[in-house]
């Protein structure tokens, strides 16, 4: 249903040392202990999210979207100055009772292509 | 294992360096009257930040946070500024860790809440 199956396109971003150090101590950490892992959603949600909330075929209304779950899966964390390379797809689009869920995966790869997070993401959209 | 604890209380400018940290800039995170025309309170917490609190004391009991290879969690309830949230990990069997966010009603804001670390 909706726009399952749908993959956006992949996207590259660095993990640039200020950000993380700003990400860090926003969340009361310190980056002089590596990327915080939930950095994650910069480098991965966040850099693939939007392609879903832009495309007119998935319709998703950003106003009435809730973040309903979240999990993150790492095969190791990224360096301070790395580029990965992130990409997201719709794995289901179900509507129930009104309620649309949208469950939405974010792969992320070194440069050589190797696995380091996969984001996995339930947004609940309210009618 | 012993048990790890952080309580945080959230504030305005917490979540709003969040929000500029983070890249998260929706409204509902930022302007108390945008929040309340959409039926929320005020202002919330963005789940993201949350979660990242609670990675942080999951990171300090699995002995670092480059050892955290999974983490998952409901958000179950709103956090305003001003509430004060206790975010607790503990040993769960080898490898695994039960997390808990809970606020100063004693709600659970996060739920299902688990990690796991090499």
């Amino acid at each position: 249903m909706g726009v399952e199956g749908k993959t956006y396109p992949a996207v590259s971003s660095v993990i640039e040392p200020e950000r993380v150090a700003d990400f860090a101590r926003s969340i009361g950490a310190n980056s002089d202990d590596g990327v915080p892992p939930t950095f994650a959603a910069v480098y991965s949600l966040g850099t693939t999210a939007p392609y879903l909330f832009g495309d007119p075929e998935a319709g998703v209304d950003f106003a009435k979207l809730l973040h309903a779950d979240q999990e993150f899966e790492w095969v190791r964390h990224p360096e301070l100055g790395e580029t990965v390379t992130s990409q997201g797809r719709v794995v289901s689009d179900i509507s129930r009772r009104g309620m649309r869920f949208l469950t939405f995966e974010a792969e992320t790869t070194g440069a050589d292509g190797s696995g380091i997070c996969r984001s996995r993401t339930l947004f609940v959209i309210r009618s | 294992m012993k048990r790890v604890e952080r309580a945080v209380t959230f504030t305005v400018d917490q979540i709003a360096a969040y929000a500029e940290a983070s890249g998260d800039h929706n409204p509902i995170h930022l302007d108390g009257d945008f929040a309340r025309s959409v039926g929320l309170p005020g202002i919330i917490a963005h789940g993201m930040l949350q979660m990242g609190l609670l990675a942080g004391v999951a990171a300090e009991a699995a002995g670092g946070a480059g050892r955290l290879r999974r983490i998952y969690c409901r958000f179950a309830g709103m956090v305003e500024p001003g509430d004060t949230v206790t975010f607790a990990a503990e040993g769960a069997g080898p490898g695994k860790l039960a997390l808990s966010a809970v606020n100063q009603r004693g709600e659970q804001i996060l739920t299902k809440a688990s990690a796991e670390y090499l």
